[in-house]
């Protein structure tokens, strides 16, 4: 599960606070939002070094 | 006539400031999303957070971000700077916390934020940091207007995802 940390500066008591339900689905979806986003820039950049350009004859 | 004050690291007024400065608890930032300070006193004029050594898991921005009872995520004006030799400036802007440069999932962070009381909740802000494994500066500033009195302060991500993997972080506080 993933976590913050929380500390109260008047007791000096640290505390590590999972997230909820909830928090932990947001967490994943917005994770699995960039891995997505992340995998088309890689697409897109990897279709563009594949672009083939046709030779031209050379000039007389 | 002099007065001498001894054998105590405060001395309290009347009010319940503390006169001095204060130091919160250092953590270490090597897990987690997010490192809030909570229950900072209600006369604190000046905030002062330290970053040594800081890194997260990604290359999203960090915010920090103040609240009254909550963390407060809208309403900033805050514009963040990286400054690098022989690379153009690059900067920008946040509204949803004092925003500081981020452009490497290596970048290990030392520096300061320090946030000031204007007055009627309005809080003000500057940070200068340093890439210690680089040669970068960033350097941020930032005004909020509060809807209560601060009580916290958040430090995390833009994205909200990338966690905390080296350093340490503190606060200082003073009335």
């Amino acid at each position: 599960m993933t976590h913050r940390i929380v500390v109260n500066v008047e007791t000096g008591v640290v505390t590590q606070v999972e997230y909820t339900a909830e928090e932990q689905a947001v967490h994943d979806a917005a994770l699995a939002a960039q891995a997505l986003a992340e995998a088309q820039v890689l697409a897109e950049a990897q279709a563009a070094a594949a672009v083939v350009v046709a030779p031209t004859e050379p000039v007389a | 006539m002099s007065t001498v004050i001894d054998g105590s690291a405060s001395v309290t007024i009347n009010s319940g400031v503390i006169l001095g400065i204060t130091s919160g608890t250092a953590v270490p930032s090597t897990s987690g999303t997010s490192i809030d300070f909570t229950s900072i006193p209600s006369w604190v004029k000046r905030i002062t957070v330290m970053f040594n050594g800081v890194s997260t898991s990604g290359t999203s921005n960090w915010l920090l971000q103040l609240g009254s009872g909550s963390v407060t995520t809208t309403g900033y004006l805050s514009v963040s700077a990286r400054l690098t030799n022989a690379v153009a400036v690059a900067t920008t802007s946040y509204t949803t916390g004092l925003g500081i440069f981020n452009d490497s999932a290596a970048a290990v962070v030392g520096g300061i934020c320090t946030f000031t009381l204007l007055g009627s909740n309005a809080w003000t802000a500057t940070a200068v940091l340093s890439r210690t494994d680089s040669v970068s500066i960033y350097t941020s500033g930032m005004t909020i207007a509060l809807g209560g009195t601060l009580d916290r302060v958040r430090i995390t991500t833009v994205g909200g995802t990338d966690t905390f993997d080296a350093g340490s972080i503190n606060i200082l506080y003073e009335g």
